[in-house]
């Protein structure tokens, strides 16, 4: 090439015409792949970074409001209560072993996996809000801190003179957080837990199967909506800094976990403002389409398993065919054609009694497989069918494997773990989440926190220490 | 979550409560006719039996039972002979110690295990790795082998 002044552009190198250009191009797997790149989001900027965020947190929800800010790259400091840590860190699953991290106070106690990813990437620290020396240091982090996220019962913190009105003065870009149970009104010293905002939004009342069918309203095992509420205070963090952004100024967010779920209940709080009508548990079927649900099948994927839940357990597979052309398909595979004959019509189909003749059909069917043999021939046929699966194939699902969905990690201080939160939650092409570490040890970035970053004397932290103040 | 042994001698509904027998292997009793059942639970469901067991001595009683179509007549906790006092405690596997994993499902160490030896740092702080080769070097040495017989794989 000459000078490069003297050059048009059909002579550069690359493709010279649409075609060209086309067939030069990935395929879409190929593109994602390389624009996704799983495995290499370290590699990549984070999109928080240089947002530092206090989490006054305890159990799931609001931790896991802050975690999703750690996970986007936020400097998390976590505070908790000294010697003991929150409460979450001793709440494990029942028969789980924990993980026992080194800590001079209690050593033989440990942090369960109840912990597991609410909290990863932060930095733990610890603090007595009660103590008079504690007043001034919190106060430094607000000074030097983004935001702040707590969970205490509502006025807890102003008491302590140390809610937002009060860090608004020496902040005023300050985005304060509280979340909790009922919040201010006439429940407002109610405090919560999970199984509260599935009870008391009324989303347990239509989980579960009815009544008639022997159910009863039925809260989801995990907790569903501390996860849920968490994520919903993110979305109205990221909405208050972009507000910053434009004004200068904090907001304060105030956020009911009971309240919360009534949005996920859809349209069952309006449709009884309209009708009148309260809206009933339907299990495993589905009001609104059919078929779309979920059918047991009579053999089991691990017949000789002695874990009855891979022998009992894995036998349900989800189906969906509920526009006319897939029911017919579906009655064709099953050999009841005359079934379709039955119900043609999506309306026909949706009726109690359609639903209970069709369901039992499938299941008559189905009697004689298992899960995947009933799931190879509904997609066989072009219809949708999954199996039901338990944690065992979420590890092995070579689909979740190659997106990194479900990853192995060394973890510098526990070793290796299996990531299956902090990937979960979408992928982001420039700025991906990424999980540095799944916890931290109890009081592991005292010095770090108190001492380079706020400045204190390492005497003045020794003398605190030895008070029980961190 | 709790699974009954239905005895259908005397209509007695005996109440297999979880703290004793959430994953448990052994005999049992009626507590009104004394019937002896072998059981087999693992993790709360009823993997074997009940079994009839004659002339066999009962290992744990239940917690509980009463007799639904005999006006709910029931034997409280702590009947002599019949039903186990309820102290309130999880069998010795379920109070927290828990079992020491020194390897993951795929062979790799991991890491933290009780008793800690002291922090180094200060005031509870804590160095961002742990080296397993300094502070586990038994686990470190068997991970050695473990690598050389070809334990350790991807996932």
């Amino acid at each position: 090439m000459g000078d490069v002044r003297n050059v048009c552009l059909e002579d550069l190198p690359g493709p010279s015409s649409q075609a060209e250009l086309e067939a030069e191009k990935v395929s879409y797997e190929e593109y994602c792949r390389q624009l996704f790149a799983p495995g290499r989001e370290f590699e990549k900027p984070e999109a928080l970074k240089g947002v530092r965020w206090m989490s006054c947190t305890m159990y799931i929800f609001t931790p896991h409001a802050v975690a999703n800010l750690a996970e986007l790259g936020a400097e998390v400091i976590k505070i908790e209560t000294p010697r003991a840590g929150e409460p979450m860190r001793h709440t494990s699953p029942f028969n789980e072993a924990y993980l026992y991290p080194m800590h001079d106070s209690r050593p033989n106690t440990g942090t369960g996996f109840g912990y597991m990813n609410a909290n990863p990437n932060k930095y733990n620290i610890t603090l007595d809000y009660h103590r008079p020396e504690a007043q001034e240091v919190f106060r430094r982090l607000v000074t030097v801190s983004d935001g702040l996220t707590e969970c205490y019962r509502p006025g807890t913190f102003d008491k302590w003179k140390q809610s937002y009105r009060y860090v608004q003065e020496i902040n005023p870009r300050f985005i304060y957080v509280w979340g909790g149970g009922f919040g201010y009104g006439p429940k407002t010293f109610g405090a919560s837990y999970d199984i509260l905002g599935q009870a008391h939004a009324g989303l347990a009342s239509v989980t579960g199967w009815h009544e008639d069918f022997g159910g009863h309203p039925a809260k989801h095992t995990n907790w569903i909506i501390d996860w849920y509420s968490g994520t919903q205070i993110t979305v109205g963090i990221l909405a208050a800094l972009n507000w910053r952004r434009k004004t200068g100024l904090g907001t304060m967010i105030e956020f009911s976990q009971v309240q919360c779920a009534t949005r996920a209940l859809g349209y069952g709080v309006p449709m009884y403002g309209r009708f009148g009508i309260v809206r009933q548990r339907w299990g495993n079927w589905d009001t609104q389409l059919c078929v779309h649900g979920i059918v047991l099948c009579g053999k089991s994927d691990y017949p000789d398993d002695k874990n009855p839940q891979l022998k009992y357990d894995a036998r349900y597979v989800a189906v969906s065919a509920f526009n006319d052309a897939d029911f017919k398909e579906l009655c064709a595979v099953i050999g009841r054609k005359d079934l379709y004959d039955k119900y043609k019509t999506h309306k026909e189909r949706l009726s109690e009694y359609a639903q209970m003749d069709i369901y039992k059909t499938l299941e008559e069917w189905a009697a004689d497989k298992s899960r995947s043999e009933v799931a190879k021939a509904l997609t066989g046929a072009g219809l949708l069918a999954i199996p039901v699966m338990n944690d065992k194939e979420v590890y092995e699902s070579e689909h979740f494997r190659a997106r990194g969905t479900v990853r192995w990690q060394e973890d510098p201080t526990f070793g290796d773990v299996v990531v299956q939160g902090g990937y979960s939650t979408g992928l982001m092409s420039a700025t991906p989440r990424r999980v540095k570490w799944i916890w931290r040890t109890l009081g592991a970035d005292n010095m770090k926190i108190y001492h380079e970053l706020l400045g204190y004397p390492v005497s003045q932290l020794e003398d605190w220490y030895a008070k029980g103040i961190i | 979550m709790c699974d009954i042994i239905w005895c259908k001698k005397c209509g007695t509904v005996n109440y297999l409560d979880p703290y004793y027998f959430w994953n448990w292997q052994g005999k049992t009793h009626c507590a009104e006719c004394k019937t002896v059942y072998y059981i087999h639970m693992i993790n709360g469901f009823m993997y074997a039996g009940p079994e009839e067991r004659p002339g066999e001595q009962a290992d744990i009683l239940p917690l509980y039972a009463d007799k639904p179509m005999d006006g709910f007549a029931s034997y409280l906790p702590g009947t002599e002979g019949r039903t186990r006092p309820f102290q309130c405690q999880h069998r010795h596997i379920y109070l927290g110690k828990p079992d020491m994993v020194k390897f993951s499902i795929r062979g790799k160490p991991l890491r933290g295990w009780r008793p800690q030896p002291p922090s180094t740092g200060r005031l509870g702080s804590y160095g961002f790795k742990w080296d397993v080769e300094k502070l586990s070097p038994e686990v470190w040495a068997e991970y050695q082998e473990k690598q050389k017989r070809g334990e350790v794989t991807e996932w």
